[in-house]
This record gives C-alpha cells, structure tokens and sequence, in this order.
C-alpha cells in the first residue's frame, strides 16, 4: 500500500507535511496574554509591521479576565473603531454611598447631562469575556498570529538577555528578539524570573464579583435608566466590605448587574472571607434590591495590585517589557477606580518602543526604554503617583473610615431631619456634635480633613 | 506494507457542548450561542490515527464535511499531529443527514485510497452514531464498531480492536481497509506541540473537494436524505414527591412502610 500525495485523478491531493516548521525568530515579538494590555501591545506592534504571536492560556481572550465593570475607552478608541464593540452601558451616572453594618447608607450621586452625549466620557461597562475577543480580533484582522489554550510558564535566557519563553506544550520553547509580558496581577512568569518582586501582602486586593442576569426593563427601572445609559455605584463602609479596608461595587449591563467587593488580601488572610464578605455585601439594604430576582449567572475572583507607583517594577529588561496588571498599572484612590485605560496605554506605549528599537536592530533594555519614559510622561504614572497617599492613609484610618464615620453620618442625618417639636437649630447642633465626636473632636476633624485633602485635588 | 498504512480520521465541527442550550419553544439546538469547536468523542479519534500512525508508520489525513469555518477541526487534528487535511465542502451537500454524509466521507475515504477510517463513537450535537458504520456499508468495508483500544497486525494485514460488550470486551480482528468507532474517552488525546499548533493555524491550508469531485452532486444533500424530524419537544422533569423526616429512626420507619 502506497500513500502517493500528489498523484492522478485530476482530484488534488492534500499536502501532507510530517515535518513540523519551526518557528524560532520567526516572530519579532511574543506577547504573553491577550488581555487588554497584551492586545494593544500586540496590535500596535502588527500596525508597525511587525510579526507578532500573542499566547493565551484561556480557550479564548478574556475567558480568565476578571474586573469589576468598567472599560475607560480613550486610548482604546486611538487604536480600534470601537463603534462595532461590544459595549454594555455607557456610565450616565457614578454614585457614591457610604455604607454602615447598621443598614444605614448616605449617598452622593451625579449624572451631568455631558455623560448622555457621545463619546459619554469615554467610560462603558464590559463584559470582558465578550469584549476582549472582540478587541483580540482588531489584533488578529491587523496581522497578529493568536494561540490559545497555551500557559507561558518562564522564561528563556542567553546570558542575562530574555530571548524567548518556554509554554506548557510539548516542543514548547519559542525564541523572539522580545517579550511583552501581558500577563495581568498574577504575574507568575515575570515574577519566577526575577522581574518584579512579590508583592507584599497590603499591596494586592482580593475582588470577588457575581453577575446576576435581569430583564432589561427591570434594570432600566432600578437604576432609573434609560437607552444604553448605565450606572456605577461604589460603597464604602463597614456595610460594603466588614472589616476590611476596601469597597463594594455595583455596575449595570444590559441585561445583567455585576456586583462585587475588593479588599486587602491582607484582610482576607486574616480571616474575612471573600465569600462571606460578598454575601453580607449583597444582603445589605441598600443594595439586596437592586439584584432582587435576578439569577447568578457568574462568580469569578481574582488579585487586584493596588501597590500604587512604589510597587512598580522595572519595566523594561534586555528582551523583555512589562505591561498592564503585570506592572501594577491600577489605580485606586477611592473615587477612581481604574485599570483598563492604564493597560492600554501601556500597551501602547510598549509596542511603540518594541517597533523603534527593532527597526534599529536593537532589544536590549536601553533601545527599549522609551517605553518606560513614555510611560512615564503620561497620565499612567502620573495618576499614580498623585494618587500613592491614598491606600496607606485610609489603611490608617480605617477605623473612622468604615465603621464610625458611616455610623455617625446616618445618626447626624437622623437628628438634623428629625420631626419632633424640638427646634430646627437644636437638631443641627446634635448633628454636628455627632460628627465632630465621630472625627475626634474639632481638633481631630481638621486633622483629617487636612490629610484628605488631596482627595480631591 | 513496509511503507505503512493510509489512516484517515473523520473529524466535525459542532456547537461546544458545554455552551449549548435548547430553545425551550421549539425544542431545537441554539447552535448559535455556542462556540463551534472539535466533537469531543473525535480527539480519542485523532489521537487513536496518531498512535496507529506511531506504530504502523504511514500517514493520517484528517476529512471533515461543512462550509468553511469547518477547516477549524482539521487545524486542531494537524496541530495534533495529522500530516494534512481535506475539507468536503459543497452547497449541495447542505441538509445531509447520516446517509449522504457517511457517503460522502466513504467516497473521500476510498479517494484517499484509506487503509484504515477512524472516528468518534458520536457527535455531541446529533449522537446518532450512524456515520462510522455507514461508511463501512457505503464501502463494503469491514467496521469496529464502539472501539476501546487498536492492536494492529501489519504483517498480517489485520487491525484489532478491543470492543466494549456488555458484560467485558470483546476482541475483534478486521481485515484492511476498516472503519473503527472509538468509544469516548478511550484514550488520552495528546496536547498540541506548540510549533505543530502554530503551523496548523497560520500555514496550513487543507484541499477542497466538492460534492461533484467525488462523483456524488445527485446522491446528497437534503433531498437525499430519509431522516425526516417530525418534531421536537422537551421533556419536562417529573416533580418527584417529597417528605421530610426530623430523625433517623423516623427514616427507617418511613422507608420499611414504603418499600
């Protein structure tokens, strides 16, 4: 018996190739993780005409992203038309809400009527699952060749230089003149390779989210919404998230809610359960009915660095970035809560210096370093470094943060509002005396409000 | 025979059974929701032409039936080691039930001059089981049938295949050409190498051989096929009656009452 491959019939015979090519330097960058970071990397590089291999380890972009809810889109709209994304809700209004363990929530909310008009600030709930594929794809279309279902698991050295990384297939070892390590907060690789130190227990946040599907009309009516309008509550509190210091979230989709609690994992190490956390977050009643009925379609969890501007790594090494979470680039000062921007422009920035350096024949950690200037330059990192104050003065704080300034709020708005046939000026003078008490007397007040002021400048 | 046998592996592309839902008004898949990817019972199929392969020598060709975006399953069986892949893709073979489509997979198979046809025991989004021993029927070829493991004989010119039977196996030698159905989950598939898998999704190309290349346009199709769906419904589970007892011995009571 014969197996001719190329013979008779006027049929065409497949090509059958045993040998497999390899693929060593074949690529000018690989990219670890099609995240957001990853993608942005990879899709400016392909723009540049570079030859690019993203790998992924979930069977498809995004099926192992997890983060609360909103997308910050401005970066992401320089790359992509983002007219044809999946996009949820546009953010039409952020709420505010202090939370006490005692069912009491004072709240701020907002909704200028600039959010309802396009581009409606540039801020979107996603689900990640269905938007980075989408995005994924935009990389792939430009030239990007993406495998899935591959775990890098280190890398690949010659002397002190990164040339490649090893993956969990067989014959798994792939040489690239660079790495862009993509890998999100669970940065094993970029840490096993001595890239980035662990990172200290108060610098990571534990987040565990629930998405509870609803009708559209139900939500619209909720939240008070209309159209593609969306909303984004925050909480503060005992009541958002117990002992910990950290806050609770509720985000609208179409036609589902994403509620969730991040905090120290620090605090859940001591004892607070990420589940526990969440149950008493969701039993709250401020938010039990807004997810009334609906049906728990999702649970994820996942690390959050919250390390700010001082846990950054280097970002650049001889064949090697570092992008996104991997980085730290997550910004949380208690009224911003961001990432997704910040991975973007990382991203982007990165490819830009990956396509200069190799135009000149170059991948070491110098030719590569306009990546960290630029970065450097732009709001990423000078977001965090405003911002750097915030996660230990609240750490600080906590106890007046979360337990007695939300306590003394509800019991300061009981007596102001109060109907009894006491004068109104008495009721203001019991109010402000509860929270003078609750802040440390005038003395404690003025101190406090002196080392938050830079909350909002 | 020194040169080794022709193994052709059968592979379909089906919704992800893990994704898939039923339209509860008309009882009909929701394939769309679903991503498509590999049937499940055909990687112990590939991985049985690969291990066949490993120990025969010769070749496996992967054949599957669809419209394009079908090519997929045979990226996934060349990552995996198949040497190369044939697309049987046509309009007219739109609306094939398992006749037209085990006909049109024995004509490839006897194209491809098969010394042996592998496949999945069945397809998660139909579970007929019909295809693998219709391209015996097709071909007058000799078929093992609900497979778990394959002991060939080259010398002999003669494939072994161990059966599940009710009550223990049963070990079966077919003469060449044969069609094997593997049972699911007989073996453990081998993961993609990462250069195959790269090969596979960015240079690989399979052929195309339409319904008329096989000499088959008026044997396919819809209008050739016999199975006719008179209707789907979904069966609602029955409310099973409950009663709560506060103790073990009250359990017992309840249950020697019962039984």
């Amino acid at each position: 018996m014969s197996h001719e491959t190329t013979t008779a019939g006027g049929l065409q015979r497949p090509a059958l190739q045993t040998e497999t090519p390899n693929y060593d330097d074949a690529f000018d960058a690989v990219v670890v993780g099609a995240g957001l970071a990853g993608t942005a990397a990879a899709l400016t590089m392909a723009r540049d005409g570079l030859d690019v291999l993203m790998l992924e380890r979930g069977p498809a972009p995004g099926t192992k992203n997890v983060f609360g809810g909103v997308l910050y889109t401005p970066t992401i709209r320089e790359l992509v038309d983002i007219d044809g994304a999946p996009l949820e809700r546009y953010i039409a209004e952020k709420r505010f809400s202090i939370l006490s363990s005692d069912g009491d929530e004072t709240a701020m909310s907002m909704r200028p009527g600039a959010w309802r008009d396009d581009p409606h600030n540039d801020s979107y709930t996603v689900l990640r699952r269905r938007f980075d594929e989408w995005f994924a794809k935009q990389a792939v279309e430009a030239g990007v060749t993406l495998v899935t279902e591959t775990t890098v698991t280190g890398l690949l050295r010659d002397g002190g230089a990164i040339v490649g990384v090893t993956t969990d297939r067989p014959d798994g070892e792939i040489h690239a003149p660079v790495v862009v390590l993509a890998e999100g907060a669970n940065s094993l690789v970029t840490e096993g390779a001595d890239l980035k130190e662990r990172p200290e227990r108060e610098e990571v946040a534990v987040s565990v989210k629930e998405v509870f599907k609803l009708d559209r009309d139900t939500i619209d009516d909720r939240f008070r919404l209309d159209g593609d309008a969306g909303a984004a509550y925050q909480y503060f509190g005992e009541g958002a998230v117990g002992e910990a210091v950290g806050g609770g979230f509720v985000y609208t989709n179409k036609r589902s809610v994403s509620v969730g609690v991040v905090y120290r994992v620090e605090d859940a190490a001591a004892g607070q359960t990420p589940e526990a956390t969440l149950d008493a977050f969701e039993s709250h009643p401020a938010v039990a009915p807004l997810i009334r009925g609906g049906r728990r379609i999702e649970y994820s969890a996942h690390v959050v660095p919250e390390g700010g501007a001082r846990a950054m790594p280097d970002l650049v090494h001889d064949g090697a970035v570092v992008v996104g979470d991997a980085a730290g680039l997550v910004l949380n000062s208690g009224v911003h809560l961001e990432g997704t921007n910040m991975a973007v422009e990382s991203g982007y920035h990165a490819g830009k210096a990956i396509a200069a350096a190799l135009a000149d024949g170059r991948s070491d950690a110098e030719a590569l370093a306009a990546y960290a200037r630029d970065l450097d330059q732009s709001f990423v990192v000078e977001n965090l470094r405003h911002y750097d104050w915030f996660q230990r003065t609240i750490a600080a704080d906590r106890q007046f943060l979360f337990e007695d300034l939300p306590r003394a709020l509800a019991s300061a708005e009981t007596e102001y509002f109060k109907m009894d046939r006491t004068s109104k000026d008495e009721h203001t003078g019991a109010a402000r005396d509860h929270l003078v008490a609750a802040a440390g007397g005038w003395f404690g007040a003025a101190k406090r409000a002196w080392r938050f002021r830079r909350m909002l400048s | 025979m020194n040169d080794g046998w022709n193994i052709v592996v059968c592979v379909k592309q089906v919704p992800d059974a893990d994704d898939v839902t039923i339209d509860p008004d008309t009882g009909t898949l929701n394939r769309s929701d679903a991503p498509a990817v590999l049937n499940k019972p055909d990687h112990n199929a590939v991985e049985s032409a690969l291990a066949l392969r490993d120990a025969v020598g010769g070749t496996v060709t992967a054949i599957t039936m669809g419209p394009p975006p079908a090519s997929a399953v045979l990226q996934a069986a060349v990552a995996a080691g198949a040497d190369g892949g044939v697309l049987l893709t046509d309009r007219a073979f739109g609306g094939s039930d398992t006749w037209p489509t085990s006909l049109a997979l024995a004509r490839a198979a006897e194209e491809l001059d098969a010394d042996v046809v592998i496949c999945g025991e069945e397809s998660t989004d139909s579970s007929t089981g019909q295809v693998p021993p219709g391209i015996a029927a097709h071909n007058g070829w000799a078929q093992l049938t609900y497979t778990e493991s394959l002991d060939p004989r080259p010398d002999e010119g003669v494939l072994v295949g161990t059966r599940d039977v009710e009550g223990g196996y049963e070990r079966v030698a077919a003469a060449l050409p044969v069609v094997v159905a593997m049972v699911f989950g007989a073996n453990d598939p081998r993961p993609a190498g990462l250069h195959r898998k790269i090969f596979a999704e960015t240079e690989f190309e399979p052929v195309q051989w339409t319904a008329a290349d096989l000499d088959i346009e008026d044997r396919v199709g819809l209008a050739n096929s016999p199975t006719k769906v008179g209707g789907m419904d979904t069966a609602s589970p029955v409310e099973r009656e409950r009663t709560r007892v506060d103790s073990v011995e009250a359990l017992y009571d309840h249950l020697a009452e019962v039984l």
